[in-house]
């Protein structure tokens, strides 16, 4: 893994001055939100939820651990009115139950959502994932916004995404003076996120399947981070794709962080793969599979040309982070 | 993958150790790098087209163009530079007569250019097929893949007959099939001149009788044609006889009007583009002399 300095233990003094906005963050005990907390933390008062503690936050960030169902919640955005708030707390693993998941994920972001409304948030940001759109062999190579969301034919487990961004919509439509924006990056790679793909790319041996070699886009964290600070600043509302520096295949990105892969043929892999998750031994569900086998690419033009958003780190400098 | 031989090295290495292969192949190792492209530091275009991999794809397939189906390529001056779409017509149960336009708008096209085949959907599913497609620079024909291509300057082929042309029946042999209408619509949205071109040679490459399409549904494929050859010689019946291509490229179309404008308009101007190659192909028949020779 490569080194990269721990974050400061301390950030700078809270500045108790009525210019300064609140920004509430939930999910800020992860790797993301710890970075954004890092970025904002400046410009803005921080305050953060998460269900577990951020051990060594920084001073002038409040941490309340909490779940997101519960209704210290809504005394928490009563009592400190953030003006904005940034979602990033979900589940994204396949660990736990299914339920308990999908309960996390839909009731969790429709009481944020509530409240946000009842008291007054000016601006609510929500960090969804490109893989809504699910990788299918006929997609259009870059997709736009409004490419239909198909995650769930061929991959249920993570439907409550699409569910939540359901939500999120229905939101944007009711409070037209709340600017609403949902992002949903490509395959996020760094050194404090754990996404999916960071995962898979952490395994000694990587499967990937015989005959197939979608391209895949990554973006950084640092860059991320940008591009959800880009949609505070610019006020944005609406639906955006967010892309980093461009895309190669697979299996060449797996030659670039220097890792060795086990090529599996299509039905050994879904017979392997299936097993593996059902018996606890694998944590990616079977139909993650689709992604490592068609292209599920997006077009972050929109968001560019709204924000004048451009990634700072190229592929390689993506690659060089999680390479070994 | 290092150490290990890959199919399109051994290939390579068999097709150079002839004296015509090597001249071939060091004429493509010239123009490919002549080919316009987006490359990324790792080689790849935005649509995953390695030259490295289009090299050896092309080797074989220039091989067959010079020596084998012996391409007489006639108006190769008519493509622009920048976006333009090629159209024409299908024929020959396998898409050799798409390998040949690549071929030449490699071999012949000055400068060289890279003709993006627009594939049918069913390809992006077969293990192997799918990825070979992005690699030479090709894809699936998804209408929003075709624009982007055509808003960054590329050069389109297709063929708007797909699978009614190709698995035609010899019995329909140099009679254009219905065309569709997407072809038109990407043209007038993007205004991309249209080029037509005919390849009169295709349809003599294996003759077919008959085209079960049940049984192509039932093992995953849009057609299963019976030749003289195929089924009953097994893979090899899928080897075309040597027929000499005729290949012409006609006169830029550019058409004006609305992209979502009814079918029956857009319907107009397809039958244009459609008579084009209709008597482009009956121009070929008529000075073709033989089919083999």
């Amino acid at each position: 893994m490569a080194e990269r300095p721990a974050l400061p233990k301390t950030g700078p003094a809270q500045i108790h001055c009525h210019d300064v906005k609140k920004i509430l963050i939930t999910g800020i005990s992860g790797g993301q939100g710890r970075l954004l907390a890092q970025k904002l933390i400046g410009q803005w008062d921080v305050i953060g939820v998460d269900r577990v503690p951020w051990v060594g936050a920084p001073d002038g960030i409040s941490i309340e651990t909490l779940d997101l169902r519960k209704k210290r919640l809504r005394n928490i955005i009563r009592i400190e009115r953030p003006e904005a708030v940034v979602h990033l707390a979900f589940v994204r693993h396949f660990r736990s139950d299914p339920r308990v998941r999908h309960s996390v994920n839909v009731e969790g972001t429709q009481h944020l959502l509530e409240n946000c409304a009842e008291f007054g948030v000016k601006r609510v940001v929500v960090l969804s994932s490109s893989y809504v759109y699910g990788a299918q062999p006929d997609n259009p190579r870059y997709m736009q916004e409004d490419h239909p969301l198909n995650v769930s034919r061929t991959f249920p487990e993570i439907r409550d995404l699409t569910e939540v961004e359901g939500l999120v919509n229905t939101f944007l439509w009711r409070y037209p003076d709340i600017a609403t924006s949902i992002l949903r990056p490509v395959n996020t790679l760094g050194y404090y996120v754990h996404s999916a793909i960071g995962r898979y790319f952490k395994l000694d041996y990587l499967p990937t399947v015989a005959g197939f070699d979608p391209m895949m886009q990554f973006i950084h964290e640092d860059d991320l981070c940008e591009a959800i600070s880009a949609t505070l600043d610019h006020d944005l509302r609406g639906v955006f794709n967010v892309t980093g520096s461009g895309a190669v295949p697979l299996k060449r990105a797996i030659r670039a962080i220097g890792k060795s892969r086990v090529s599996l043929p299509e039905s050994v892999a879904d017979l392997l793969i299936d097993r593996a998750f059902r018996w606890g031994v694998w944590e990616f569900p079977p139909a993650a599979l689709e992604f490592l086998k068609y292209p599920c690419t997006i077009s972050g033009r929109r968001f560019d040309e709204a924000t004048g958003f451009k990634a700072k780190l190229s592929l390689e400098d993506i690659f060089a982070g999680v390479a070994r | 993958m290092n150490g290990r031989l890959k199919f399109g090295d051994a290939l390579r290495a068999g097709i150079t150790s002839f004296d015509c292969g090597n001249a071939i192949a060091r004429e493509i190792d010239e123009k490919i790098v002549d080919i316009p492209a987006d490359l990324n530091s790792y080689g790849y275009d935005p649509w995953g087209y390695n030259p490295k991999v289009f090299r050896d794809f092309l080797l074989p397939a220039a091989m067959m163009y010079r020596h084998y189906f012996r391409c007489i390529t006639n108006g190769i001056e008519n493509i622009p530079e920048g976006r333009c779409m090629l159209i024409g017509n299908h024929a020959g149960q396998v898409a050799f007569d798409g390998l040949m336009i690549m071929a030449a708008m490699v071999l012949e096209a000055r400068p060289p250019r890279l003709a993006r085949a627009m594939g049918e959907y069913w390809l992006a599913s077969q293990p192997w097929l799918g990825v070979l497609l992005d690699r030479i620079g090709s894809s699936i024909g998804t209408p929003q893949t075709c624009a982007d291509m055509l808003d960054r300057g590329e050069c389109i082929l297709a063929f708007p007959e797909g699978i009614r042309g190709m698995n035609k029946t010899y019995a329909d042999a140099y009679q254009l099939q219905e065309f569709g209408l997407g072809f038109m619509r990407l043209a007038l949205q993007t205004n991309t001149p249209i080029i037509p071109f005919s390849v009169v040679g295709s349809e003599e490459q294996a003759p077919s009788i008959a085209n079960l399409e049940g049984l192509g549904r039932l093992i995953g494929a849009p057609a299963f044609p019976i030749t003289l050859t195929w089924p009953w010689l097994g893979p090899l019946g899928m080897v075309p006889l040597p027929t000499r291509y005729h290949i012409d490229f006609g006169a830029p179309l550019v058409f004006d009007g609305d992209p979502n404008d009814e079918d029956h308009v857009l319907y107009e101007k397809v039958e244009q583009v459609k008579a084009t190659i209709q008597s482009m192909i009956r121009d070929g028949l008529a000075r073709r002399e033989s089919i083999f020779f």
